[in-house]
């Protein structure tokens, strides 16, 4: 998948651009990962065009790239960016080196 | 409900047909006068339906022919199938093989040789609250079985068990009203379809941190073209073996014990122990627990008395197959010593279901144990059907038990 604009899919949040070191990461994944850009942090994964495939991957991507395991319920329950920091281990996440 | 219903207009895909158990009046019908029929479904792509068990084994086994990288349930049809090549059961050979393989060498009963006095001390738990002779709920005691099995296979522990029951009987009955949610049926689906993959996601990850020497290691850590398979591949295989075991087995004794206590034929089966097999192959002919399957066309072909176009749907109803007179004697007869038998209820060919072994092994044991405990069954109440057009199940299944 490469290069779909965000303005083009039907996603029900108003964009939010991504706040912090983590949200920008987070975005760079989803992105690299559904071939859609910009993503904004209340965007729904699924609305993006994830599926459940796509997102186990996702998770495992996070791991790798942040070092944090994240309960996949998590992703496939309640799927933003905000939700997925929100449910970060408290080790300040800010702080994790790349 | 089932002898009024029209052959040429009744909706195949509507999961209401199936509320009162299998339409058998209606699969005959088809059978001999339209046994390969359009069925167009609103707002959808229609598929063809096949009802007899020559072009049904056809069908199973033309992989070329017949794909099965765009999904094989009825509720998947024109939604895509993202696990397309992921998951064993929605990939063509030689693909299906490199992924199927290195499964099944451990779902052999020589695998589990290890979990079989397990199986067999849950299986005697399971069947303790007959033993009172009062009347039981029947289904409620085989609903436990998949665990008994997967259990072990999979390392979920016992106490998650009614959760994933749940979700997985909203998988493939989403249709039902007690499965439902109030939002609706895509809703229902989704939900468990998600719930299901974060739950087996968090097993897989479990398993990497602490491998346990079982089957989801197996799968996380196989490798196919010498590449390990995506989390998302390992999780579909996961969800496919769950779906596959859990919702299709407990509905095998449901159906036997049905038929048994209304004919009598019970007492008869359980004091000829070497009947035990043939009369379990031909409780999984009778129960048919997984009413159809979904095959895709790859090119124009004629298909009985009509041409199927490449792209078409053609969704294979094996309940209907496993009752042709063409095949077998006394086709609504339930016959503990029918042979041969080549029902279809595992499906044929390459996606013969991989779960085969182990489920012969878990009814053997189940029925060995009821024989061993159960001299009779006699009905005690009404019967009430799985609503959904792909499990054929009986959710509630009132019995009174005689203990020898």
């Amino acid at each position: 998948m490469s290069g779909v604009s965000r303005d083009e899919l039907a996603v029900a949040s108003t964009y939010v651009a991504p706040r912090s070191t983590v949200e920008s990461r987070l975005a760079e994944l989803w992105s690299s990962k559904l071939g859609v850009s910009p993503i904004g942090v209340q965007d729904d994964f699924f609305e993006l065009g994830g599926d459940s495939l796509l997102a186990a991957d996702l998770l495992m991507d996070i791991y790798h790239d942040l070092g944090v395991e994240i309960d996949a319920s998590v992703l496939f329950l309640t799927p933003t960016i905000a939700d997925l920091v929100e449910a970060m281990p408290a080790a300040e996440p800010e702080a994790i080196p790349r | 409900m089932t002898a009024s219903v029209d052959p040429d207009l009744v909706d195949l895909s509507d999961a209401r047909l199936f509320a009162h158990g299998e339409p058998h009046e209606l699969w005959r019908a088809l059978r001999a006068r339209r046994p390969v029929r359009w069925q167009p479904v609103a707002g959808r792509t229609g598929f063809w339906a096949v009802t007899g068990y020559a072009d049904a084994e056809r069908v199973l086994t033309d992989h070329a022919g017949f794909t099965s990288t765009r999904g094989v349930f009825l509720n998947v049809l024109g939604r895509g199938e993202p696990a397309s090549e992921l998951q064993f059961s929605a990939s063509d050979p030689p693909r299906h093989g490199d992924l199927r393989r290195p499964v099944q060498r451990e779902m052999t009963v020589r695998a589990v040789r290890h979990h079989t006095e397990s199986l067999r001390a849950d299986i005697v738990r399971l069947l303790t609250p007959a033993l009172d002779g009062g009347p039981v709920d029947f289904a409620s005691i085989t609903s436990a079985l998949p665990t008994a099995i997967l259990g072990p296979l999979f390392g979920i522990p016992a106490a998650d068990w009614p959760r994933l029951a749940r979700l997985v009987g909203m998988s493939v009955a989403e249709d039902d009203p007690d499965y439902r949610l109030p939002e609706g049926v895509e809703e229902t689906l989704q939900r468990a379809h998600r719930e299901l993959f974060g739950y087996l996601l968090n097993l897989v990850l479990a398993h990497r941190r602490r491998p346990r020497g079982d089957l989801v290691d197996v799968l996380a850590s196989m490798t196919v073209d010498g590449r390990p398979l995506s989390p998302g591949a390992v999780v579909a295989n996961c969800y496919s073996l769950l779906l596959g075991a859990s919702a299709a087995m407990p509905h095998v004794p449901n159906a036997a014990l049905l038929e048994l206590s209304r004919t009598g034929g019970y007492a008869e089966w359980a004091r000829q122990p070497e009947l035990l097999d043939s009369g379990i192959e031909e409780a999984v002919r009778w129960a048919t627990p997984a009413r159809h399957f979904l095959r895709c066309a790859t090119r124009d072909t004629q298909l009985g008395d009509v041409t199927v176009a490449a792209g078409d749907a053609v969704v294979v109803w094996i309940s209907s197959a496993n009752r042709d007179e063409r095949v077998f004697a006394n086709p609504h007869r339930f016959d503990v010593r029918r042979t041969p038998n080549r029902h279809l209820s595992f499906g044929d060919g390459h996606h013969y279901c991989i779960g085969a072994p182990l489920a012969r092994l878990t009814l053997r044991t189940f029925f060995t144990e009821l024989f061993r405990r159960f001299s009779s069954f006699e009905p005690a109440g009404d019967v009430e059907y799985v609503q959904s057009a792909w499990l054929a199940g009986i959710r509630r299944l009132p019995l009174v038990a005689t203990p020898r």
